[in-house]
């Protein structure tokens, strides 16, 4: 991990563009509507890249969507069509995207771990596609538990492995 | 870009001068330039105005000529295109060229003075402390040409034309001409020589184009006067002299372009040798570094003083100079090249504060130069695709321009720095956008690479990083990833970004405006004054707006939904943002309905609470009370401030309390359905499904927001509509006395049962409608129906009235305000404390009403199992246990059956059917009654299970119809009609009532063969049975069934045919049914013989086929029942098994009598036969007596038979008289066959083949194994033990 990393923000997006979660770790909190707009803007960029692929892609990593101001933002969409959106402090130098695609697998394997808690849907299974939702209410602490670890793990490049959230 | 000279940022391209075409439109008094000498061809030209004008050829030709000319080469900023094109000016024909010197070149001080534009001319725009300005950009694109164009018209002496061929020539007139053309021509050159002299000190090229009519062309003096002219004139040899008549649009164009393809050469030419006397310049100045200037390091004197350019400012304009040539000449590289140098020494020049103050006229210059070069370097970079590089550039830049701003003490926190930014990015949008209008398109970030290849790449990458492969490192590098920064996005991010800045700036000015009033010292910057000038928030809007027109314009929206894309949303919010800050409430609102209208869709509760927030302050500001409250009452829904929980209610109470609507009459209806609502709702019925007229309870709750207070605002009533056919129910408010339960978060109010009903005034109960913080109303009750419907809660209305307002909530019934958690079925099952029940069910909020199902018995009985082939009765007895009458119908499915060759067939009241009897009317049955039903299935085939599926239907006679039932409707549920079906499914398994073995046996047949020539054997009647012989076939049949049986007949029927006939049987036909006709019990057997006549076909192939049974066995049989009663008669056919005879090829049968007596001779025949299809034999036959025979032989002892050829026998007989008494042996015969064959060994060969010999007497023999044929009766054929091959019995000799 190159030291310029800085996640700022993380979010994610059920497959019917509802928002899941959205968690910023910059130090101010005005900023935390910024990244509400930069997770819903960003889903006309992942649209459109989805599209374009025709929907024949598997590939689930979508690469830089914009950057805009003080951000990059990176896009990901897993295969049951939930998006992760990933807004990384703008720094002058090249991202791998070997990188972000790892950031992006942990992140996928949170949202994972997280949405196979059987509790989840112990009270309210009436709504199907809820479960998506409800994982990131802020009555289920883990998730962000599991975000907050990635992205601390990304700007602190000593830990050695993220993988498995 | 209007913020920079124009100059400095537009695409250079070779100029080219274009004298002689003055618009002939324009009135000869008002030519471009006021000195400019009428046109020589002006005899032939007529005033503009009258209409012969347009006429004339060559005023056509010249409108035409300025026009394509003028239309080579816009001025633009982006022009990439490299074709050969100038940039054309149209000027008088003696445009003179501005001085090269102030001083004329002949003064003694020439030498050492400078061109006017130079900052050490005192004169000039430059002097003292410049660099270069755009002036001096104008002088080359305007003043200065590269090529210089004149167009003249050739003289054409106008009397040639009336003359008549036949004339002769006048040579007079002739010479006349001649020399009227000569002095014309003559001044022509003069004048072109004039013009050439000032041309050739510029080094410029001239060309003159002659304009002379068609006829001209084709003159045969022409060449001579042009080469005359080209002489006089000193034009060059080369693309000096063109004639052109008028043409056509088209042929102008073509002439235009290989006009400018000649000249372009030479343009390139010009521009060259300015760069090199430029370098030359710069290399002199390079070698004499210290400067000839005086004070050269005493910039800190005065004010006024001036400051000679250092060194590294010279770099800069010579470089900057070379640059712009090389631009000129298209050579993109070149010119990089150059402004980067020049950009580098002006970033060393303003990075020392000694070469170049700040703050002074030549740094401002530098500034704006700083700038433009840098835009100019990130076109170069644009026009040859470098994103990345172009971008980075103008980062860099803007990163660099920052950094030395903190030093000037412009940073970060000034409104300079903003607005400096705010342009920056603004030029970059506008240069992208005009680069996107042609030629520039931006790419797309998708990864180059599959994430699957990522770790390949980075392997490669890693070790491209190491060194190891260097050539692969470049595309290695570039599939690694890309740096966010340097990927060049639409312009409206860049536009955005441009008015980003501009807010900062404003902010910063608003900061330094109110410490201006706050202390009164007005800032100390100089732009202070002027800043105070600018509507920030107009440029602000402008920038948003652009920027939204690009979003929109570089979004893709799907087809489906054509609603705006989220990021040009996003960019609608900022304006709608803006024109509230600059006052403009409706606009703004106008914005925000339309943002609000996706953010509701989408559930993004976060974005649309400011939104709505300031949404809501605009309709105050406007003074909407009506969308005020609308406004105000969805944001109930989103949870507020946690700070002021009842700010909200406040506001709506003063809304209510203040105004007064603008039409009392008629309610507000707040139907906003895709907003979050204020309550969380939840209908919950106990149970999914209740009888008719059984009352179903209910509970409605209606749970109040966690934070936001909405205790006192005034609901007056709920109405709540069920679905069709339950009345509807209004609660009215009544202040609660029970003030106990309205402290409590939870409070139960019972409604008591629902009536059904249609009627249209609704049932009025009264409650308390007032929730406490996340308070829960909870209603219950109870509802039924006397018809099958389903039944819930469609919609409920809540209203509010206060003064003169009232207001209409319409609520869903089922709905929660998060998103997050879903609604789930909740039952209430105490009050204190609260406790609630799951209700674990998907439609937990309807519940069903049917009608109860009837009660009918429907009971099978039958005698398994049942046999094949038989008739087999299943009772089905029905009976109405119900207290109605009901219609029975019913249906009965013969299942398919997986076992093979089964074929079945079920018989119902005369329906018969191999799979499915429907819809049997059984008739109405009154309570109690039963009726009986015979089914009747028949199973053939295989034994196996049968499943029979039989389906009772009944109906009620009093509700057959539904009461709402309409006749063109959709068919009606099952549900909603009184319908019960009963299903029982039987299983009946089928066993074979016999079990059969037939046992085959073959014997040869004895008679000689006819001869070939026989006539016998063509009689149509003649059997054959030489080849087949007989056929004994013992048939065993064994009753196997559970049940008895009765055997009413037992016949074997004949069926001959060519090829088989029954002999005999040891049933005789027609008396059998005495015979067999008794009652078998299980385990008991009969037993048939018979004996058949085999006549194998003629060929030999035909014999491998196995014969079919002459005949079969037909038994009728009837079921002994256990109340010893008969069942029905069935009848088992069991043909007999299919005949296969053995085939020989060489034999010897052998018959001698049994019995003998002693001393009475007796004959041996030994028939030979050779039935070998192709084959003769040599056979030899010995018979070898001993002592101990019993036998005295006469006849044959060793001899050989005659050759047997295929087909033919040969029969031996001898004598024996028998000596002993008692069974004695037969004497030993052995028979030989000696025949050579090719495969036989030698040792063989003198011994020969041994031939069988049969024993006639005691011949059997089995069938030829046969593959078991289908013939549908699986009869056992035990083989049997066969007799030992050429064992020969004794015989039994008596005295």
């Amino acid at each position: 991990m190159p030291p310029g990393l800085r996640v700022n923000a993380v979010a994610f997006i059920s497959a019917q563009n509802h928002p899941i979660i959205v968690r910023t770790f910059s130090a101010q909190d005005e900023t935390t509507i910024k990244y509400h707009y930069i997770a819903h803007t960003s889903l006309d960029v992942i649209e459109e890249r989805v599209n374009a692929a025709g929907g024949k892609s598997t590939d689930c990593y979508l690469g830089l969507l914009y950057a805009m101001e003080d951000v990059a933002v990176y896009g990901y969409i897993t295969p049951l069509k939930v998006k992760i959106v990933l807004a990384l402090a703008l720094s002058d130098s090249v991202v791998r995207d070997v990188e972000i695609n790892m950031i992006f697998k942990a992140l996928h394997m949170a949202y994972y771990s997280s949405i196979s808690n059987p509790f989840l849907t112990h009270n309210d299974d009436s709504v199907d596609g809820s479960r998506t939702l409800t994982v990131g209410s802020t009555k289920w602490k883990n998730f962000r538990r599991r975000i907050d670890e990635i992205a601390r793990v990304v700007g602190n490049p000593t830990s050695t492995s993220i993988g498995g959230g | 870009m209007n913020s920079y000279p124009r100059e400095l940022l537009q695409q250079l391209a070779p100029v080219m001068f274009v004298a002689g075409l003055d618009a002939p439109a324009q009135t000869p008094s008002a030519p471009p330039t006021p000195q400019a000498p009428v046109v020589p061809a002006e005899n032939t030209e007529q005033p503009p105005q009258t209409p012969t004008r347009s006429q004339d050829p060559f005023t056509v030709l010249t409108l035409r000529l300025r026009e394509a000319l003028q239309a080579q080469r816009r001025v633009e900023i982006w022009q990439p295109d490299k074709t050969k094109s100038f940039q054309v000016e149209l000027v008088g024909k003696d445009a003179r060229f501005p001085p090269r010197k102030l001083v004329p070149p002949d003064d003694p001080q020439y030498t050492s003075s400078h061109s006017p534009l130079s900052p050490l001319t005192p004169s000039s725009p430059l002097h003292p402390d410049g660099i270069i300005a755009p002036i001096w950009i104008r002088k080359h694109t305007t003043l200065l040409p590269s090529v210089f164009v004149l167009f003249m018209r050739l003289y054409e002496s106008p009397s040639q034309t009336p003359r008549s061929p036949l004339d002769l020539p006048d040579p007079d007139r002739e010479r006349e001409r001649e020399q009227d053309e000569r002095r014309k021509d003559t001044d022509l050159s003069a004048e072109v020589a004039h013009r050439k002299r000032f041309t050739n000190e510029r080094g410029i090229k001239l060309t003159v184009v002659l304009m002379a009519s068609r006829k001209m062309l084709d003159d045969p003096g022409l060449d001579t006067r042009l080469t005359f002219i080209r002489r006089q004139s000193g034009l060059d040899s080369r693309a000096a002299l063109f004639v052109l008549s008028p043409v056509s649009q088209n042929e102008l164009g073509d002439f235009v372009h290989s006009l400018q393809q000649a000249l372009y050469e030479p343009a390139l030419e010009y521009y060259t040798s300015h760069s090199k006397r430029v370098r030359r310049k710069r290399n002199r100045h390079a070698s004499q570094p210290v400067p000839a200037y005086p004070n050269p390091l005493s910039p800190m004197g005065g004010a006024g003083v001036a400051r000679p350019l250092r060194p590294e400012g010279w770099t800069v304009r010579y470089e900057y100079k070379m640059a712009c040539f090389a631009e000129f000449r298209g050579e993109d590289e070149v010119a990089l090249k150059h402004y980067q140098d020049a950009y580098e020494m002006l970033m060393i020049m303003f990075g020392s504060p000694v070469i170049l103050p700040p703050r002074t006229k030549r740094w401002a210059e530098a500034k704006v130069l700083a700038d433009c070069i840098n835009i100019k370097i990130t076109k170069l970079y644009l026009y040859n695709n470098e994103h990345a590089l172009a971008l980075s550039h103008h980062n860099t830049h803007m990163r660099k321009f920052g950094d030395f701003s903190r030093g000037w003490g412009i940073g970060e926190d000034t409104f300079e720095y903003w607005s400096w930014m705010a342009r920056q990015h603004r030029i970059l949008a506008e240069l992208l956008e005009q680069g996107t209008r042609s030629t520039l398109t931006i790419p797309i970030h998708a990864p180059v690479v599959s994430s699957s290849a990522l770790a390949n790449a980075s392997e490669k990458g890693s070790l491209a990083s190491r060194g190891a492969l260097p050539g692969m490192e470049l595309d290695a590098m570039r599939s690694l990833g890309i740096n966010p920064s340097q990927a060049l996005q639409h312009p409206g991010y860049y536009y955005y970004m441009a008015a980003r800045c501009t807010e900062a700036r404003r902010a910063r000015f608003l900061v330094a405006l109110q410490a201006e009033e706050s202390q009164g010292v007005g800032s100390t910057s100089p732009g202070f004054a002027n800043e105070k000038k600018v509507d920030h928030l107009v440029i602000i809007l402008e920038l948003y707006t652009k920027a939204y027109e690009l979003f929109k314009k570089y979004t893709i929206t799907t087809s489906q939904d054509q609603n705006i894309g989220r990021l040009p949303l996003w960019i609608a919010y900022r304006i709608a943002q803006t024109y509230y800050d600059s006052g403009k409430f409706d606009m703004a609102v106008r914005f925000f309905e339309r943002i609000a209208k996706t953010y509701r869709r989408e559930q993004w509760g976060s974005m649309l609470k400011p939104l709505l927030e300031t949404w809501y302050a605009c309709a105050q500001q406007l003074g909407e009370m009506e969308l005020s409250i609308r406004l105000l009452i969805e944001r109930l829904g989103h949870d507020s401030d946690e700070s002021d929980p009842g700010a909200l209610e406040e506001d709506l109470l003063a809304i209510f309390k203040s105004t007064v609507p603008s039409s009392p009459d008629d309610p507000v209806i707040i139907d906003n359905i895709e907003s979050q609502p204020i309550f969380d709702t939840n209908v919950v019925f106990w149970s999914s499904e209740v009888k008719i007229n059984e009352s179903a309870a209910f509970q409605l709750t209606l749970t109040a927001p966690p934070i936001t207070q909405i205790s006192s605002l005034p609901f007056q009533s709920l109405e709540v509509q069920f679905s069709e056919g339950i009345e509807p129910i209004v609660i009215q408010h009544v202040n609660g006395s029970d003030d106990d339960a309205s402290e409590s978060s939870i409070r139960k109010i019972d409604l008591g049962s629902i009536a059904t009903g249609e009627s249209s005034d609704p049932r009025v109960l009264q409650a308390n409608l007032r929730w406490p913080q996340a308070g829960s109303l909870i209603f219950t009750g109870t509802v039924s129906s006397s018809v099958p419907r389903t039944i819930t809660i469609i919609h409920m209305r809540l209203k509010l009235v206060e003064g003169a307002w009232k207001v209409e909530i319409p609520l869903d019934p089922c709905r929660t305000r998060s998103s997050f958690s879903a609604s789930s079925g909740r039952w209430l099952s105490g009050l204190d404390p609260p406790k609630f029940i799951a209700v674990q069910r998907e439609d937990f909020s309807s519940v069903n009403v049917r009608y109860p199902s009837h009660s009918v018995i429907v009971s099978l009985s039958h005698q398994s199992p049942a046999y094949l082939n038989e008739d087999y009765p299943v009772t089905v007895e029905i009976t109405n246990t119900d207290s109605k009458e009901l219609d029975v119908v019913m249906d009965v499915l013969l299942q398919p059956t997986d076992v093979d060759y089964a074929v079945n067939t079920i018989t119902l009241d005369k329906e018969q059917s191999s799979a499915m009897i429907k819809g049997v009317a059984v008739g109405v049955l009154a309570p109690g009654v039963s009726v009986v039903k015979m089914l009747h299935i028949l199973s053939t085939g295989a034994v196996g299970d049968r499943m029979i599926d039989i389906s009772v239907q009944s109906r009620s006679i009093a509700t057959s119809q539904p009461p709402n039932v309409n006749e063109d409707d959709s068919p009606i549920s099952p549900a909603l009609l009184d319908i019960t079906d009963i299903l029982q499914t039987v299983t009946i398994p089928t066993v074979d009532p016999f079990k059969t073995t037939m046992n085959v046996a073959y014997k040869r047949a004895l008679s000689t063969r006819p001869g070939l020539g026989d006539l016998r054997t063509f009689d149509a009647e003649y059997w054959d049975d030489s080849d087949g012989g007989e056929a004994f076939i013992t048939s065993i049949f064994e009753c196997v069934g559970p049940w008895n049986l009765e055997i009413e007949s037992f016949v074997l029927r004949k069926q001959d045919h060519a090829q088989a006939k029954v002999l005999e049987s040891s049933i005789a036909e027609g008396t059998s049914g005495d015979t067999f006709a008794f009652e078998y019990l299980p385990g008991d057997e009969f037993t048939d013989a018979c004996r058949v006549s085999v006549a194998s076909a003629d060929n030999r192939e035909s014999e491998s086929l196995p014969i079919p049974g002459p005949g079969e066995y037909c038994i009728t049989w009837r079921r002994i029942l256990p109340d010893d009663k008969r069942g029905s008669s069935s009848t088992s056919v069991f043909p007999l098994p299919s005949l296969h005879p053995p085939v020989d090829d060489l034999i010897a049968l052998l018959d001698v009598t049994p019995r003998a007596k002693l001393h009475q001779p007796v004959p041996l025949t030994l028939t030979i036969r050779n039935r070998h299809p192709t084959r003769s034999a040599n056979v030899f036959v010995q018979l070898e007596t001993e002592a101990s025979d019993s036998f005295v032989v006469a006849g044959l002892r060793s001899g050989r038979v005659p050759i047997l050829l295929s087909g033919a026998e040969e029969r031996l007989t001898w004598n024996l008289i028998p000596v002993e008494c008692g069974h004695v042996m037969l004497p030993r015969i052995k028979i030989i066959d000696k025949r050579r064959s090719s495969t036989a060994t030698a040792d063989s060969e003198d011994n020969g083949i041994p031939v069988k010999i049969v024993d006639t007497r005691i011949e059997q023999r089995p069938g030829v194994p046969v593959t078991p044929v289908q013939d549908g009766v699986e009869g056992k054929e035990s083989i049997i033990q066969p007799v030992e091959e050429g064992k020969v019995a004794s015989v039994l000799v008596l005295p």
